[in-house]
């Protein structure tokens, strides 16, 4: 039981309240904000702690919501889709083997055009069990046509959740957001908790173009033949494109209300940066420290923080990395037999232009080992010495 | 998400078919057996609706005299039942008989529209009654010469009370009468074209009155009566003295007739009759009810002569029979066994061997060696003439007499109006393989009771009661209405594909219909069938 | 126009639920049982569809046959599907209308058994119906775990044909304690709508196993379906029964004389390549289970 849980029972929607929270139950407090209305979760570790608070939240009566116990995570968001298709809003919460026991089902949800917010805490794939930060578990998932955020903090998280459902709702795709197992998920962080009658303000209840209903029967997700499939597809994909915009706007009336904005993607310290490093999740806050550190010291450095992976913000990114000479990416997760995920994107994203950037794709981290200040700092120094990447992956840390 | 705009209804699935199901009612066999063509799976229905008189309507378009056949009727409907190769026939006769009483205390509305022409029936029996029947429903003004006193032929002479009471007679006649049929007793007509002169049409219907002889000697003394003789003189008179041992000779139903009648004015009476019990042409329920009633029943036995003594009867020389090889009526010929005879005591002989048609009328029609000749139309070889019943048959029944009654009246109707013959063919009728036993259970036959055998011994009260109602229908619920839609449902019930129409008639939708053939497999009747898709 | 109320032999409610056009083979069992449980449903019913017949039966995007809303749902989910809508519904307050899970053996006995029990356990408040026609129909005849014993399948050909009996999914069902559960065929259509309707008065989960004959898998004549599901009844092969909370267990048809299962099994070219032997191990199956059902039943 958290302390200060009475300040919000008997807050009928006034004032914020500040909390030293966990992610996971930052999570947690952004779900109930948003007036979740189904949850189905299965627990894993290190996703536990949010649904666990949630089922506090319930059985309490604070949070007004089915909370369906699963026996699995691909019934978790079977259950979602069906609540989701009656117009409830839908939220599950996973990680690693879990979110791939559901990779099935989230074509589907992506696919039927359910608004689901899923909190995916990074976790590293089995074999040799690893309950420690890794981004393959999300980013294997890339295809699937839901949107993706990496956050960095647990007030990030926490807002997330609320502008996701705000985004999701407005284009009819569900969204993951995604925190690092343990380094957020488990750390206690100092988080401000908006008030509901904000959050009200900023997120309408759920009202969706089409549902279930039997005074309007229709048959959803029927046989699809080649004569329609592809413009099914082709306006999944536009509406994905569409979601930058409305992601961005999303961030913008956030600020408005809550006084905080996060943007989808955020440039640190780039104007006349010569080598900006490009990172995503937790690893971005040590390089803050990192590109602050060789600021003072002179180095046109500087850092892009990914934040929006799906859809990938490619005018954006070009936008700022265009910018600089070189490029480095740092990928906690790769895909075997061509390399680092933010890497590949980034290539192509800049491969037409006119000018070439060196880009060099640094994997680090992987199974949550340790990204210290100085592996950021050693690869910075390798980017200044070489012209080009002298392999197509750069392992740092690997002990072999 | 793709999501459902409209329904499947533009998917004609009837185009998957190979062969298509086809309601169309067939004939029962109970329809089909009854020789006056009775819609008998119809007025069962309408019994089971509580639409007695509407029942009984419908027995009135092909049988003037229902209160009579459901009598005396040897219900050729039950013995081709289907029902009766499951468990029992349906109990038609007694249904029948229901009805006729029903209507009976009812006011026939009739609304003829007068003909002009004038038609002559001779003779008032079945055959005689059934044609005027039909024609004066049609239009044309009739008139029944009849013989005797009485307006009936056998039904009043030869059929006793017990079996069928006067007073219903009586009532049936008085229907007949109250429809304009104009009937006139006690004149004999011995030259039937000499009616052409002031009729368009004759309907000879003079029956089969004259009893034959048993040519043995002895036949001549007191104590020998025919059969049909001493019925008449009972029906007619109603004094007739007959000893105390009586003897019938015979097998028919007069034979038995004579029988139970002798019986109940206290005689000891013993049948003998020269076949088996299976050649016995009289109706077997009524040779069971003599049984019952005590009468003994010699078989394989023929009398030789008849002995006397003072001019009286007092013994009878038999012989045993056996069978040999069948005669021209199908039946295994008797043949007398050398040195097997014996004697019996009676003193009275009644002799019911079956009846000859008089034929004296008949100079200028062709005959032939047991009656009048006619054509499947009952055209006689005079013009205008038309004759039916026993005296074309020789004796038979009283349903058979209806039918050439009716037959000459459709056919005289069609010569006055100048119309094409009908074709009198009926079609083929259901058999017992079609029936989808599936859906019955079996169930035995409820019949009326009949009175006490007591009683039935010492009087000439009606032996069987009617029906009552809910017995009725408890009977009528068993028939299987073969071969005609009762509306069970079970059709639309059964298609996966939602395509029976259920109107008045049911149909089905063939836009849909993929020919799976449940409808006709779960047809419990057999309306239902499948047929080649063109 | 409705039928004669005196002669009828079966009452079902009359509204159509849906309508004729659909893809379902001639003589199909699961659309009938289909049309049956929608009757005794209503139109106030949504159903979750996983992959089986129904979902190419109901008609091609942009068609449906049914008058009620249709979620078609992957292959496994339909309890957890079921599940979800249940849950959305009741939090909008809209607990009258009914959740129907329409299963077929496939994915009810098999991929879909991990959903069926977890909702069943938590005693979610679905109607789930498994539709039985014995085999993977929709992906061309392949051999479930309610394939039973002896048949012919694609994947179980006549030289090995299944040798396993078929699942027995009522017991697992009922070892869930939940209120309801029931077997019922399409050849028992009044059976079939008098449980529908008492399983959507009963809050919880109720499981209904609906035996659904299968012509073109089971190698069969389109016209035998509901001949064969009266067989299967009379041969005592699929008793017809209910069991209320895990515990009560009660006959709903007796039948008059207990007809041999060769009767049965000569109906289908599934079971042709049988022998004497093997018709009597069947039988003598039958027999045991048959024996052991009547007991619990008390008769």
């Amino acid at each position: 039981m958290c302390k200060g849980m009475s300040k919000i029972c008997n807050n009928n929607g006034g004032g914020e309240m500040r909390k030293v929270i966990t992610g996971n139950h930052a999570v947690s407090y952004g779900a109930l904000l948003s007036r979740v209305e189904v949850i189905a979760a299965y627990p894993i570790t290190p996703q536990t702690q949010i649904v666990e608070l949630l089922s506090e939240f319930c059985a309490e009566g604070i949070l007004r919501a089915k909370f369906v116990k699963v026996e699995s995570e691909h019934s978790a968001m079977a259950t979602c889709i069906g609540a989701s298709a009656v117009g409830a809003r839908a939220f599950t919460a996973t990680s690693a083997q879990g979110l791939a026991l559901m990779h099935e089902l989230l074509h589907w949800a992506a696919g039927g055009r359910f608004p689901i917010v899923l909190a995916n805490v990074n976790r590293a794939m089995a074999p040799g069990w690893s309950i420690w930060t890794d981004q393959n578990d999300s980013l294997s998932q890339r295809d699937t046509g839901w949107m993706q955020i990496y956050c960095e903090s647990n007030q990030e998280v926490l807002d997330s959740v609320i502008q996701g459902y705000r985004i999701a709702e407005k284009v009819y795709i569900p969204l993951m957001l995604i925190l690092d197992a343990f380094v957020l998920s488990h750390t206690s962080e100092i988080v401000d908790i908006p008030s509901q009658e904000e959050v009200d303000r900023y997120l309408p209840p759920f009202k969706p173009k089409f549902k279930l209903d039997p005074d309007d029967p229709h048959a959803f997700g029927g046989l699809l033949g080649p004569d329609h499939y592809m413009e099914i597809r082709y306006l999944l994909q536009k509406d994905m494109e569409r979601a930058l915009e409305v992601a961005k706007k999303a961030d913008r009336e956030f600020y408005e209300i809550f006084g905080r904005s996060y943007g989808i993607i955020e440039p640190y310290k780039c104007e006349n940066a010569e080598i900006i490093m490009v990172t995503s999740g937790t690893i971005t806050s040590t390089a803050r420290t990192v590109i602050d550190k060789l600021r003072e010291k002179g180095k046109k450095v500087g850092l892009l923080k990914i934040r929006m992976f799906r859809p990938f913000p490619s005018i954006d990114v070009k936008n700022v990395l265009l910018k600089a000479k070189k490029v480095l990416v740092i990928d906690r997760n790769i895909s075997y037999g061509i390399g680092g995920i933010f890497f590949q994107e980034i290539k192509s994203v800049l491969y037409n232009e006119d000018k070439h950037l060196p880009i060099f794709g640094f994997i680090a981290g992987l199974g949550g080992r340790d990204v210290t200040p100085q592996i950021l700092e050693e690869m910075i120094e390798y980017v200044e010495v070489h012209n080009k990447p002298e392999e197509p992956i750069l392992w740092r840390g690997v002990k072999l | 998400m793709p999501i459902s705009l409209s329904d499947t209804l533009y998917n004609k699935t009837g185009s998957w078919r190979t062969f298509r199901p086809v309601h169309r009612n067939k004939l029962p066999p109970c329809n089909k057996a009854c020789p006056t063509g009775e819609n008998i799976q119809e007025y069962i229905y309408l019994v089971l609706e509580k639409k007695y008189e509407e029942a009984y309507k419908e027995i009135k378009k092909d049988n003037p005299i229902p209160s009579i056949t459901g009598r005396v009727c040897p219900h050729p409907c039950e013995v081709k039942c289907n029902r009766g190769k499951f468990d029992e026939p349906i109990a038609i006769h007694h249904i029948e008989r229901f009805l006729g009483d029903f209507g009976l205390e009812l006011k026939d509305e009739w609304n003829i529209k007068e003909k002009r022409e004038r038609i002559a029936i001779i003779g008032s029996g079945p055959a005689g009654l059934a044609c005027a029947y039909h024609l004066r429903k049609k239009g044309y003004k009739v008139k029944i010469f009849e013989a005797e006193n009485q307006i009936g032929g056998m039904l009043r002479i030869g059929i006793p009370d017990y079996r069928l009471p006067k007073n219903i007679l009586d009532k049936e006649i008085r229907k007949l009468e109250e429809m304009g049929i104009e009937m006139e007793t006690g004149v004999r007509i011995n030259y039937p074209p000499d009616l052409l002169k002031e009729y368009d049409s004759i309907f000879v219907a003079t029956g089969a009155h004259i009893s034959r002889k048993m040519g043995v000697t002895g036949e001549d003394l007191n104590g020998v009566i025919s059969g049909l003789e001493f019925l008449k003189n009972l029906n007619l008179g109603g004094k007739v003295k007959i000893g105390k041992k009586v003897a019938v000779i015979g097998g028919g139903n007069t034979a038995i007739d004579a029988a139970r009648c002798a019986m109940r004015l206290g005689a000891e009476v013993k049948i003998l009759y020269r076949r088996s019990r299976n050649e016995m042409p009289a109706i077997e329920s009524e040779v069971e009810e003599a049984e019952k009633e005590g009468v003994k029943i010699e078989f394989l036995t023929a009398p030789v002569r008849i002995i006397g003594e003072n001019h009286r009867v007092s013994r009878l020389e038999c012989i045993r029979m056996e069978l040999g090889e069948p005669d021209e009526s199908g039946r295994r010929r008797p043949i007398p066994i050398k040195g097997s005879e014996f004697i019996l005591s009676f003193d009275t002989i009644i002799s019911a061997i079956g009846e000859k048609v008089d034929l004296h009328p008949f100079k200028n029609i062709e005959t032939t060696s047991w009656g009048v000749k006619i054509d499947e139309f009952g055209r006689t070889s005079q013009e205008k003439i038309f004759a039916g019943g026993d005296c074309v048959t020789g004796p038979s029944t009283v349903v058979k007499a209806l039918e050439a009654g009716k037959r000459a009246a459709i056919t005289i109707d069609c010569f006055l109006r100048g119309k094409p013959l009908p074709d009198f063919k009926k079609e083929e009728s259901v058999s017992f393989e079609n029936i989808n036993l599936d859906y019955f259970e079996k169930e035995r036959r409820i019949e009326p009771l009949k009175i006490d055998l007591q009683r039935r011994k010492k009087t000439f009260e009606e032996v069987w009661n009617s029906y009552k109602v809910e017995t009725l229908i408890k009977e009528a619920k068993r028939c299987f209405s073969c071969g005609v839609c009762n509306k069970c449902d079970n059709c639309w019930v059964f298609c996966p594909d939602i395509s029976i129409i259920r109107n008045k008639e049911y149909s089905v939708n063939y836009d849909y219909c993929k020919g799976c053939g449940i409808c006709a497999r779960e047809c419990p009747r057999y309306v239902i069938t499948m047929e080649e898709e063109r | 126009m409705e039928g004669s109320k005196i002669m009828k032999i079966y009452e079902i409610p009359e509204q159509e639920n849906m309508r004729p056009g659909h893809l379902a083979c001639p003589g199909c069992g699961a659309a009938l049982a289909m049309r049956y449980v929608l009757k005794a449903l209503g139109d106030k019913t949504i159903i979750s569809l996983p992959a089986c017949c129904w979902s190419v039966i109901d008609g091609p995007f942009p068609y449906s046959s049914l008058r009620v809303p249709l979620f078609h749902c992957a292959f496994e989910t339909a309890a957890s599907t079921a599940a979800g809508v249940r849950a959305g519904l009741d939090v909008k307050g809209k607990e009258e209308v009914h959740v129907l899970a329409w299963a077929g053996d496939g994915g009810t006995f098999d991929i879909g058994i991990q959903a069926l029990s977890g909702a069943a356990e938590r005693n979610e408040n679905i109607i789930y119906v498994c539709y039985d026609n014995e085999a993977y129909m929709n992906t061309g005849i392949q051999r479930s775990s309610a394939t039973p014993f002896g048949a012919w399948t694609t994947t179980t050909p006549v030289k090995h044909y299944k040798n396993r009996p078929k699942k027995d999914i009522v017991a697992i069902m009922a070892a869930h304690r939940i209120p309801y559960v029931a077997t019922t065929t399409v050849g028992f259509p009044n059976d079939l709508i008098r449980k529908m309707i008492k399983a959507k008065d009963i809050k919880g989960t109720k499981f209904i196993h609906i035996y659904a004959p299968c012509p073109t898998g089971w190698k069969c004549k389109p016209d035998d379906t509901i001949k064969i599901s009266k067989l299967v009844v009379e041969t005592a092969v699929f008793p017809l029964y209910e069991i209320e909370d895990g515990e009560k267990y009660t006959l709903n048809f007796m039948p008059k004389i207990k007809k041999p299962v060769s009767e049965y099994l000569k109906m289908q070219g599934r079971f042709r390549h049988l022998t004497e032997k093997e018709i009597e191990i069947i039988q003598k199956d039958v027999d045991f289970y048959w024996k052991k059902l009547l007991e619990k039943c008390n008769k």
